[in-house]
C-alpha cells in the first residue's frame, strides 16, 4: 500500500475495499457451489432411482447440469460486480459505507454512537492478509455494521482511528 | 458496612412461589395424565421414577405422582432461594450500585449510578400486604434487566431510588453523597402530567382491544391443561359448533337459512363482541388503575395497577424516541396514546408482560393534551412548531403498480374458488388499495429541525415519531432498481430502542436530492452531537 503509518486513515476519501476480497468471494462461492453440486447431484439420483423411470433421470440430469453451471458463473462474476459497488469512507466523523449493486445502501456511522469494534478473520481471510471490520453501535438494525474485505493492517488502523477518545459519553 | 441492604426474609417465599407457579402447569398436566394412567396413584407398582422409588423405600410408606414431582422440583428450587436470601448483600458505594450474590460462585456486580437507564419496582397483592417490592435495574446493554432484585423492602426501594438518581444528577461534580445527606428536596419537584379516572380507563379498554388477549390466555391455560375437550363438550349442548358452518354452507348453497337461526347467530357474535370488550375494560381497569404519570426532577415517573402495582421510572436523558399513535376508534373518541423508547432491556422473553407497559407513557390521552407532553418530554421542542414535508409528488403513482400486482394476486384464488365468477373482486381489490396507497402517501410526512427528526405515517393507524438527532444510532441511505428509476430514494434512522418497534423511522419515496440533502444532514448533525445513553 501506497502511503505510511503516519499518514491518517481519516481522510474523507472513499476508498473500495481490497481487490484480494473478489478472490477469497469466489473461493467462498466456489466452495459454496461443490456443496451444493454433490447434494443436489445425490438428490437428483436418489429421485431417479426411486421414481424408476429412465426419462426423469435424463430430464433431471441436464436441469441439474445448467443449474449448477448458472450456478458457478454467477458466483464467479458477482464478486466483481459487488465489489465495484462498495466503497468506505472514514472521516473525522465517523465511517460511511456504500453497498449493494440494485439495491444500494448507504450506512453511516458517527464515531461517537460506536460503542465497540471487532477486527476479524477467517482462515481464508488470513491466507489473504484480509480482515472484516465490525462496528457495533447501541442501535437495533444497525447494531452490527461489517465492512468485509479490508487489508488487515487497514482494518486495525481504522479501528484504532474509530476508538471512542473522548470520555464525553460516558455519563 | 452499615449501608448494607438485605433482601426481605419474605424473599424466600416469593421465589418459591414463583417456581411453583412455572410448575402449575405441568402440575396439573401430571395430576390429570397421572389420575387417567393409573386409578390408584398410591398403588405400590406407582408409575414411572415414583413406582421405582415406593418399591424401594421401606414401610408401606407411598406417595403419589404429582406430589413425588412437584417435591423433586422444589427442592433445588428451595436451596436455591435460601442461598440466595442468606447471600445477597446490596449497598451504595460513591457512583455506584454493588450487588453481592452467591455462596459457592460469587458475583459482585457494580451497576454505575450513570448507567442506569430504569428502575422499575413491581408489587402485586402479596408483595403490597408485606410491604415489599421486586426491583428491576435495566442498564442500556443486556436484553434482560441489569439485576432482577427479588424482593426488597418499600423503603429500601425508595432509598435505592433516592440516592440513584440523586447522585447521578451530581455526577459532574464527581462529589459522592454523604450518607445520611437529605435528598428530600428532589422529591417536592414532582408535577402531575397525566392522571387517568376510571372513566378514561374503561373507555381505554374499550377502544384498545385486549378482551382477545385474556381469552386467548384463559385458553391456552385451559389447553394447557387438557380442559378444552371439556369446555367444547359443555359449550356444544348448548351451542354447537356447526352452527356457523351450517348457516354458511346455506348460504353457498343458496338456500336462505331460517330467520331464528340467523338471529341466533347474530346475537351469538354480538354477544361475544360484548364479552370481549367488557373483558378488555375490566383488563385496563386492573391494570392501570390510578394511572399516574408525573415528572420528578428530570425524571418520568409512572404508577398503575390494582393488585399488581409497577412502579417504572424514566430519566428523560434515557428517551430514544417518542411515537404518538392514533387508531381509528381513538380518533373517533379524540384521544390518542403516547409511547416512549428507552434503550433499557428489552425483549426478555420471560418478563414480557411486565416489559410492554412500560413503555406506555400514556395509554390514552386527550388529543389536545398531547402537545403539553410532549413538550415535557422532549424539553425544547413543540409539536406545533413542526414544518411539515411531503412525499415526492409521484409518489403515489410509485404505489400503482404494486397495488396492481396485489390487488391480481388476490384475485388468484377467487378465480379458483368461483370461477370467471371471482374476477369480479379484482376492481374491488385495486380500487382499495389504490385509496390505501393514495391516503398513505397523502398523510405520510417528515420534518426536520436542528435537533429532531419527526416522521408521521399510516391513514387509518396513524403514528407519528420523534427521534432527537444526539439519539440517532446510525443513518441509512436507500436505492432500489425502482428508486433509482423514479429518481427517488429512501432515508432509514436507527436508534437503540427494542428490537421490534412499533414505528420504525423509514422515509421512502423522497426525491433523491431531497433523500440526499436529509441524509447527510442528519448525518452531520448526529457526528456533532455527543450520545448520551
Amino acid at each position: 500500500m501506497d502511503s505510511g503509518a503516519d499518514e491518517s486513515i481519516a481522510d474523507g476519501v472513499s476508498r473500495h475495499v481490497d481487490p484480494r476480497w473478489i478472490s477469497v468471494q469466489r473461493i467462498h462461492g466456489a466452495i459454496f457451489t461443490g456443496v451444493l453440486a454433490i447434494g443436489s447431484f445425490i438428490g437428483t439420483i436418489v429421485l431417479w432411482v426411486a421414481s424408476g423411470m429412465l426419462f426423469l433421470g435424463l430430464l433431471l440430469l441436464p436441469l441439474w447440469l445448467v443449474f449448477i453451471v448458472a450456478l458457478a458463473w454467477h458466483t464467479q462474476r458477482w464478486p466483481a460486480i459487488a465489489f465495484r459497488h462498495t466503497w468506505y469512507r472514514v472521516d473525522e466523523a465517523g465511517l460511511e459505507i456504500r453497498q449493494g449493486v440494485y439495491w444500494r445502501t448507504i450506512t453511516n456511522v458517527p464515531r461517537s454512537r460506536i460503542q465497540h469494534t471487532d477486527v476479524s478473520q477467517g482462515p481464508l481471510e488470513r491466507r489473504h492478509g484480509l480482515g472484516t471490520l465490525v462496528v457495533y453501535t447501541a442501535g437495533t438494525q444497525h447494531s452490527e455494521v461489517k465492512l468485509y474485505g479490508l487489508e488487515f493492517s487497514i482494518a486495525q488502523r481504522i479501528r484504532t482511528h474509530l476508538l471512542p477518545r473522548d470520555h464525553g459519553d460516558a455519563v | 458496612m452499615p449501608s448494607d441492604h438485605r433482601l426481605h426474609p419474605s424473599s424466600i417465599f416469593f421465589a418459591l412461589a414463583g417456581s411453583l407457579r412455572r410448575l402449575a402447569l405441568p402440575a396439573v398436566l401430571l395430576l390429570l395424565t397421572s389420575g387417567r394412567s393409573s386409578p390408584q396413584p398410591s398403588a405400590p407398582d406407582g408409575w414411572g421414577p415414583v413406582g421405582w422409588m415406593n418399591r424401594w423405600m421401606p414401610g408401606d410408606f407411598a406417595i403419589a405422582n404429582w406430589q413425588f414431582w412437584i417435591l423433586l422440583f422444589l427442592i433445588p428450587a428451595t436451596i436455591a432461594a435460601i442461598a440466595r436470601y442468606l447471600s445477597f448483600r446490596l449497598h451504595y458505594e460513591g457512583t455506584e450500585l454493588v450487588i453481592r450474590s452467591g455462596i459457592v460462585f460469587r458475583n459482585e456486580r457494580h451497576v454505575p449510578y450513570a448507567r442506569i437507564q430504569n428502575l422499575d419496582a413491581v408489587r402485586n397483592l402479596a408483595h403490597r400486604l408485606l410491604g415489599v417490592a421486586e426491583v428491576r435495574v435495566e442498564t442500556g446493554g443486556g436484553k434482560a434487566p441489569e439485576a432482577t432484585i427479588s424482593v426488597l423492602h418499600e423503603t429500601v426501594f425508595e432509598e435505592m431510588r433516592r440516592r440513584v438518581f440523586a447522585e447521578r444528577a451530581l455526577q459532574h461534580a464527581l462529589e459522592p453523597l454523604p450518607e445520611d445527606a437529605d435528598l428530600t428536596p428532589q422529591e417536592d419537584d414532582s408535577r402531575t402530567l397525566l392522571y387517568l379516572p376510571v372513566r378514561e380507563l374503561v373507555l381505554n379498554g374499550l377502544l384498545d382491544n385486549r378482551g382477545m388477549l385474556v381469552i386467548g390466555a384463559l385458553y391456552g391455560v385451559l389447553w394447557e391443561a387438557g380442559f378444552q375437550n371439556v369446555v367444547w363438550d359443555r359449550l356444544g349442548n348448548w351451542y354447537g359448533p356447526g352452527l356457523l358452518r351450517d348457516t354458511a354452507l346455506s348460504i353457498v348453497t343458496g338456500n336462505v337459512p331460517s330467520l331464528s337461526r340467523i338471529a341466533i347467530l347474530l346475537a351469538g357474535i354480538g354477544g361475544l363482541l360484548l364479552i370481549v370488550r367488557v373483558l378488555s375494560m375490566a383488563w385496563s381497569v386492573l391494570r392501570l388503575h390510578d394511572f399516574r404519570l408525573t415528572r420528578v426532577g428530570d425524571d418520568l415517573r409512572a404508577e398503575y395497577g390494582l393488585t399488581t402495582r409497577i412502579t417504572a421510572t424514566i430519566p428523560l436523558k434515557r428517551v430514544q424516541s417518542l411515537t404518538v399513535s392514533e387508531t381509528p376508534l381513538q380518533r373517533f373518541f379524540g384521544r390518542m396514546s403516547v409511547r416512549v423508547e428507552t434503550a433499557g432491556g428489552h425483549g426478555s422473553p420471560h418478563d414480557g408482560q411486565a416489559k410492554q407497559p412500560r413503555e406506555r407513557l400514556a395509554p390514552i390521552i386527550r388529543r389536545t393534551a398531547v402537545p403539553t407532553l410532549v413538550h415535557e418530554v422532549l424539553p425544547g421542542f413543540t409539536l406545533d412548531g413542526l414544518d411539515w414535508q411531503p412525499l415526492h409528488p409521484r409518489a403515489f403513482r410509485r404505489t400503482v403498480k404494486p397495488g396492481a400486482i396485489m390487488s391480481v394476486l388476490a384475485t388468484i384464488p377467487f378465480m379458483y374458488w368461483f370461477g370467471w365468477a371471482g374476477l369480479a373482486v379484482l376492481p374491488f381489490a385495486l380500487t382499495w388499495l389504490l385509496i390505501v396507497g393514495w391516503m398513505h402517501v397523502r398523510h405520510t410526512h417528515w420534518a426536520f429541525t436542528e435537533d429532531v427528526l419527526a416522521y408521521r405515517s399510516g391513514w387509518l393507524w396513524r403514528s407519528l415519531t420523534i427521534v432527537p438527532a444526539s439519539k440517532v444510532q446510525a443513518v441509512g441511505f436507500v436505492e432500489s432498481p425502482f428508486d433509482r428509476r423514479a429518481a427517488m430514494a429512501g432515508v432509514r434512522v436507527d436508534t437503540a430502542g427494542s428490537a421490534a418497534p412499533m414505528h420504525r423511522i423509514s422515509i421512502t419515496y423522497l426525491a433523491r436530492e431531497t433523500a440526499a440533502t436529509l441524509y447527510e444532514r442528519l448525518a452531520a448533525q448526529t457526528a456533532q452531537t455527543a450520545f448520551r445513553w
